[in-house]
Formats: structure tokens, sequence, C-alpha cells
């Protein structure tokens, strides 16, 4: 937790309230004594922040220097030309990470030169609150507008297949297991008798898979695509075997073994409403269950959340694509998975997953900008989300987007200070006359009673 | 059945002769449009060797110069220039980066699409070479002349470069200014290993060893056409025109020209689902001319209307436009759907100058054509009405002092 109240901006703010009598006295100093005028700073206040990190704070504000969160509490010393937007009565939640995705950034692979930042799909991914996303091996940021500071890393979830459906294949794959192991224990063993006979050749890792050797080294976590019971096992064992840690895409029977892939360490990508019946000539239990999440998250295994489909789909029936990411988040937590660890699921875990936890996935100071602000329970399937913000800017307002903002448009005091899409007078009056009629955006059971909407705001 | 049929009802063009106007006149008119955006009302033109001597209001004509009076209904405007039109050159250019290459060698004088395109009112055409990637530079022809020198106005008007979102589209810019800087540092390499030889040839007293030494005179490395294009761009002898389809487009053409500095202008590609409204402020901000159709979009996924031209020019773009088909009929239509655009936003005096001056100066021949000025070619529509009303008739056009459709009466 990084949580900081900004003391000095209290002694300031005492200098002020006496400074009739101290005047000539006291001379009030600058606040933050490293500001340039050249730095951005951004604010979200006074809204509910769901840190991702199991703090709520009630009524707080974030700030932003330059991308990055620098502060998070109360009573902010706020820089004078930071752009403020005031989200009190809304929930600000850390932006959302897609595990995986297809078609949000316009381009193919290599994304910084072929991004389209104003692609209809990146902004459909922001209005569901997902701010970074894998594209094949790249992660990038949903930066809309820029083709700039877009992708984080490349290189990720690396594949390796170990399944009963090819065996030869199996044996392959724990022959350079067997063989990374080897040149490890040869590589050590030699480190100790080189002190005693200096001419010693160091082992060669001639024929050594680079890769494999990554993941017993625990530079690297290789990705698994499997769903029986059989093959996870199967990955279970050769993990613990050769001591490294899975990543189990799909997962469907995890909830089985779940305690052998706990053990194991395995990590899973999983989609909650993910269906399979058993094979019905096994007489052990079997198919796919909706507790799967939480009993493999009971167990120690690491849960990420994934739509059925990663993309952005417009046709068909609506709930199983990428837009969908917190309803498929929702469904986990009906299968008993924790709100916590199904907020983790779709932030967190997968930032780890891909190497960018240091970068986002929870609001923390020193990560980036990176939130959204919604009008309820994230996990909420009647949830909008207002705004987006990466890297300190807004980038996503539902208001100013065709898609939502016509269904319960937010009153008009809580417009964002930007310019909307077609911002004549007749789009303004009638946002007003709707706004008088609107209901308050539903709230989910328990929190009602706590959680404001727009409709309580000055 | 029917071909024989419509042909016989096809009339045939009976071939006027159409009287020379003498080498002095003046023009009366009671509504001249210079296009620079200004409209002068009881407009005297004088004409002298095929040149505007003077334009005013209610000036005196002295006494002897034939003067033609016009209809009370008549407006003069200078002669349309389309800056981006392939219309009386033909042939498909080669993909890839070919800066070097030349839509003059395109040109086929005898095209009969040059008597239309006059017929229509455009006395100037700027032809763009065909192709993918860098295709070429553009050439400036006025529709006369019987050889490909004759119609020529400027050759290398722009260098036409099509800009896309991807890896290789930024570096074949990006990479041509980097060929032209190690082209630059090959040839200062060679330089300096000849000043050196030639150093020591100076110092070497022996006439005998002396003869050994001489490295003669210097001879630069081979030059390269495409670093000699991206120097052209450098030191400003050559602009370029950059064709973007989307905003995200535009943006990797910022990210592709870097610290760059040349001049350039901007083609927008109008498609169905345009967003390039999204960099709008953008482009106005680098101070670039815009390059489109008089066409009203839709927004994406709508069927709101947005008028794209009046967006830019509302935001301070200088415009260009050219007809929405880049054909004979297009040309014929172009002042009418650039009256659209008008009615539905677009100022009226931007609208003028979007289809005269702009282009001109985008040509880089400003100098001569696109507005009625003291010292301009004598380029002169002669319109039965308003030029952006829809049905005014194109009644004479004057190229360059003469008399070259319609007529015109004492």
């Amino acid at each position: 937790m990084h949580i900081q109240t900004n003391k000095k901006t209290g002694s300031l703010r005492a200098a002020a309230l006496f400074l009739p009598l101290a005047m000539g006295l006291v001379a009030p100093t600058v606040a933050q004594e490293d500001e340039d005028p050249a730095d951005e700073w951004f604010v979200l206040q006074g809204g509910d922040v769901y840190t991702g990190t199991g703090a709520v704070l009630r009524g707080a504000s974030v700030l932003s220097k330059n991308g990055k969160i620098a502060e998070i509490g109360y009573d902010l010393y706020i820089p004078e030309e930071a752009e403020i937007l005031d989200v009190a009565g809304y929930r600000v939640y850390p932006g959302l990470v897609a595990i995986e995705s297809r078609g949000l950034f316009g381009g193919s692979s290599d994304l910084a030169n072929s991004v389209d930042p104003f692609s209809k799909n990146m902004v459909l991914a922001l209005s569901a609150g997902v701010t970074t996303a894998r594209s094949g091996s790249e992660v990038a940021k949903l930066r809309a507008g820029h083709i700039d500071g877009l992708v984080l890393t490349s290189g990720v979830l690396p594949g390796l297949s170990y399944s009963k459906s090819n065996p030869s294949g199996k044996r392959t794959l724990r022959q350079k297991f067997e063989a990374a192991v080897r040149y490890l224990e040869a590589y050590a063993q030699w480190e100790i008798d080189k002190k005693s006979d200096k001419d010693l050749k160091e082992p060669s890792d001639k024929g050594v898979d680079s890769s494999i050797l990554r993941y017993v080294r625990g530079e690297a976590r290789p990705v698994f695509s499997a769903s029986t019971r059989t093959d996870l096992l199967e990955i279970a064992r050769l993990a613990q075997r050769f001591g490294f840690r899975p990543i189990i895409n799909g997962c469907q029977e995890g909830w089985i073994v779940a305690d052998e892939l706990g053990r194991a360490g395995a990590s899973a990508i999983i989609t909650a409403r993910d269906r399979s019946t058993k094979s019905e000539q096994l007489v052990r239990t079997g198919g796919s269950s909706i507790e799967n999440a939480a009993i493999l998250h009971r167990a120690g295994v690491s849960v990420t959340i994934i739509p059925g489909s990663a993309g952005i789909s417009l046709g068909g029936i609506v709930g199983r694509d990428l837009m969908h990411l917190t309803v498929e988040a929702g469904f986990a937590v009906r299968g008993g998975l924790s709100e916590k660890a199904a907020l983790d699921g779709i932030t967190i875990e997968p930032a780890r997953l891909l190497g960018v936890e240091a970068r986002v996935g929870s609001i923390e100071v020193g990560k980036d900008a990176d939130m959204i602000v919604t009008d309820g329970d994230i996990l909420h399937y009647q949830t909008f989300v207002q705004w987006a913000v990466v890297s300190g800017e807004v980038v996503y307002d539902k208001e100013a987007e065709l898609f939502f903002a016509h269904i319960r448009p937010r009153p008009e005091g809580s417009l964002s200070p930007e310019e909307r899409v077609d911002a004549g007078e007749t789009a303004d009056e009638e946002i007003e006359e709707d706004s008088d009629d609107s209901d308050p955006p539903e709230e989910s059971g328990e929190e009602a009673g706590d959680e404001g909407d727009g409709d309580s705001r000055p | 059945m029917l071909i024989p049929l419509l042909l016989a009802w096809t009339p045939t063009p009976v071939p006027q002769a159409i009287p020379d106007l003498p080498d002095l006149y003046a023009l009366k008119a009671s509504v001249l449009e210079t296009g620079t955006g200004e409209v002068i009302e009881h407009a005297v033109l004088l004409v002298e060797g095929g040149k505007v001597i003077t334009v005013g209001e209610d000036l005196v004509v002295e006494r002897g110069i034939p003067i033609y009076e016009l209809e009370p209904n008549q407006v003069v405007m200078p002669g349309l220039v389309n800056a981006y039109t392939r219309v009386g050159v033909t042939g498909s250019g080669p993909s890839g980066v070919q800066p070097w290459m030349h839509a003059s060698d395109e040109l086929y004088p005898a095209a009969g699409e040059y008597a239309k395109a006059r017929e229509a009112g455009v006395t100037t055409l700027g032809h763009y070479p065909s192709g993918n990637g860098i295709p070429g530079r553009s050439v400036v022809v006025r529709p006369k002349g019987a050889s490909a020198d004759a119609m020529t106005l400027k050759d290398d008007a722009y260098l036409k470069i099509i800009m896309s979102s991807s890896k290789s589209a930024k570096g074949s810019l990006s990479g041509g200014f980097k060929n032209a800087d190690s082209w630059l540092e090959k040839e200062a390499k060679n330089k300096e290993k000849w000043d050196k030889a030639k150093e020591k040839f100076d110092e070497e007293d022996d006439e005998e060893k002396k003869k050994k030494l001489d490295p003669g005179p210097y001879k630069p490395i081979k030059e390269d056409p495409k670093a000699a294009s991206f120097m052209e761009l450098r030191d400003g002898s050559l602009t370029a025109l950059i064709s973007v389809r989307t905003a995200g487009d535009y943006l990797h053409l910022i990210d592709a020209i870097g610290e760059e500095k040349f001049s350039w202008d901007l083609r927008v590609v109008m498609t169905r689902d345009m967003n390039i409204y999204h960099v709008i402020e953008k482009v106005a901000d680098s101070g670039r001319r815009v390059v489109l159709e008089p066409e009203i979009s839709l927004h994406p996924g709508t069927m709101r209307q947005r008028n794209l031209p009046a967006e830019f020019a509302r935001a301070g773009t200088p415009l260009v436009l050219v007809p929405r088909n880049d054909s004979v009929s297009g040309f014929e239509a172009w002042r009418r759907h650039v009256g659209e655009i008008v009615a539905s936003g677009l100022e009226r005096s931007v609208a003028i100058r979007a289809i005269t001056m702009e282009p001109a100066a985008l040509l880089g021949v400003g100098d001569r054509v696109g507005s009625l000025e003291a010292g301009k070619d004598a380029n002169i529509l002669i319109l039965s009405g308003d030029p952006l009303e829809p049905g005014t008739q194109v009644d004479a056009v004057i190229l360059e002092g003469a008399l070259v459709s319609g007529e015109v009466n004492l």
C-alpha cells in the first residue's frame, strides 16, 4: 500500500489561515519544490477508490503526474494547472487487463508502427474497462488517440504443449527439461569445482533448449493449453518434477485436480462460463463447473479470467466477447469466487502473467495512471464505465462516444469538461431533459446504501 | 441493334471556329471573383499579352481598347485549378519508393480530355504520378499545346507520398532521409580521401613522384536518385503531398517525419467511415494544406452527416478541393459539388479559394495562376451566374488571354 496524505499541504493550509497575521513573517513557499511547468497533472477527485490491493478509500483522490500515479489519498496538494475530473459518487478501479485480445489495435503485429489509435474496437474495449491487453506476443495499453507509449512489453506467454494426444511430443519435452536440468546441475557443480581446479572446462549448453532453460531457472513461465484432468495432472507433475510454475489456459477440469495444480504453483486462465460435458464412459468426476474459478483459487491457483471470445463482437448473442470481461468475472463470483479475487483475475493477475505488474493492474503510487471510473460495482452487469483514464489522460468518456451515451446519461453537472463529439446546443438541451427524469443507476444490492450516483452530486 | 441506334443519335461535334481575342482588351463584368476570396462589383479587367494588367472596380478604360461588356448575369472568375488529377494521363506506375519518377513522362498532349477539361473551366491541371509508396513527382500543365513541353507549366511540382499505418510505409519516408544521410556521409568521406591525396600531391616537390601522386580532378561518388530526391525535400526545392486515409495514419506520419523539416501538404482520401476528424486540430496547428473532395461524409457507425471540408476550414486549415470523380464529368460537376458543401456550412470565400488560389499555391504556380490579379496569367472563366449555384454554365473560357471555349461578344 502506498497511501500518503500530504502533510505539507496541511501546513500550507494553516499558513494560509494565519496569513493576514503573519504577513511578512511567513512567506508561503512553493508547495512542491520540484514542480515543473511542463509536468502534466491529472486528478480523479473524490471517488471511491478501489485500489485493487484490498483497500477501498471512500471519497479519495488520485493524483497523477506525467501519466504515473503520484499520490492517493485525501486533502492532496493539487497543482494549479492540474486537470481535475470530479468523480464524487463514482467508483475508481484499476484499468482492466485482458490476457488475450483480438482486433483492438487496428494493426497486426508491430503495434508501435501499425496501431490505429482511433479504432472503434479500442473505444469499445475501453468502454468495457480494458486499458491493457495482450495482442499476439505484445502487451499494449489502449492509449486511444496516441501512437506512443503504447507497447509495454513483447514476447510474452511462450507456449508449450504437453498432452496425452501427442505422446511422442510429451517425451521430447520431458527430455528437453531433463537436459536443461542436467546442464544446470553440471554448471552448479562446475562453479564449486573450479575453485579448486581453475582449468576445469565450463559445461557446454549445446543441445539445451534455451527457453526451457529459462523456465527451469524461473525467468519465464510457459503456457499450456489444457483442459482435461489427465493433461492437467501430467502438467502439474512435470512442473513439480522440474521446478517451474506452469500457466494453464482453459483448465476446464481444473476444479477436479485443484490441489495438485495448487501444489505445482500453477496459474489458470479460465472462462467461467466454459462448458464441457463429462465423458459418459468414465466413472470418475469430469466436465466443467461454474465453481472452477472458486475451487482453483481456494487451492492456491492464481486465477485470470477471460471471456470465451477475446475479440469485440457486435453480432450474435451479446455477452461473450471482450466487452464482457467484467461479466465473465461476475460469473466466477456466481460460482463462489470472492469479489476481490474476481477483480484480481481481470487486473493484477493477468498483469503478473504478462510481466507488466510493475506498471499496471492496481492503483498504487508509481504505477501508470490507468484507471476506470464506474457508476457502480465493476462486477455488476448494469454498471457502466463512465471514464477510462490511460497514462493520466481521459481516453474514454461515455458521454462523448456514441455507443452508450444514450443509456442512462450522466446528469449535466457531471459532464466532463472536454468537448463532446457533437457538442451542439441541442445536444446539451437533450441531456438536460433526460437527466430530469433519469433514474439513478441501480446499485448491486449491499452497496446501494453507501454508493451515491450522479444525482446526489452538487 | 442498340449500338448503331445510339451511334446514330450521337450528335457529331461541329468544329467551331473560335474567334481570336485581340492582344489588348478589357472585360467589363457586373461581378468578378478574384480567386483570393474577394468579390469585385462593376469590375473591369484589362488583359494584354495573355496577362492580367489590372483589375478593379469601375476602372476607366483608355479609348481605343476594345471592351467586352458582359451580360449583367454573367460572373467572371479565374480558371479552375485541379491540383490532383490523372485525367489526360494514362499509364500505371510501379509500386515502391521511386521519388525520381515524373508524371511529366506520362503526358500525352493529344489526349481528348484536355479539350473537355477546358470546356469545364479547368485551366490548370496538376497531374500526380500513379503507383503506390512514393511514386514520384507531379507535373503542372495547361490544357493546351501540341507537345509535352508546350503544355508544361511546371515540372517537379510535388512529390507524392502515400502513408499508411505500417512499418513499410513509415520506413520508406524515414528511411529515405536516412538513405540521404548515408549518401552524404559516403560523399564526405570520398571528398576527404581526395583532399588528403591532393594535399600530399601539393606538398610533394619532386616532379617524378608528383606525377604518381596526382589524384586527378575530384570525382564525386555515384549519384543516388533516391537520396537526391530526399535532399531536394530538405533544401526546399521539392515539396511533398502526403496521402493518408485515417487519423491514425496521420499520427504515424508525424511519427515517421520525426525531427525532419521539409515542406509538405496533406491529401486526405475520402472513405466511407472517415475518422480523420480526430486530428483536425492537429492538422490545423501544423499549417499544412489539406486536399480533399467536396463531399459530405457520415460519422462512423451513424447516419449523421459531417462536413469535413468545413470542419477543416473552421479549424484554420487552408483547403484545396478537388473534383469528387477524377473524370471529365467530375470536372463538370465540380463547382456544383463545392456549392453543396457551401450550402451546408463551408464559408463561400474559402470554397472559391479552394478551387483557384490554394491549389495553385499547392502546385507552386501561385505566382502565375489561381487568381485574377495584375501580372498573373489571364485564365478567365465567364459563367452564366454564381459559380457555385447549380445550373450555372461556363459561357466562355479564356486561357492565357486567348479564347479557348465559348464566345465573348463585343
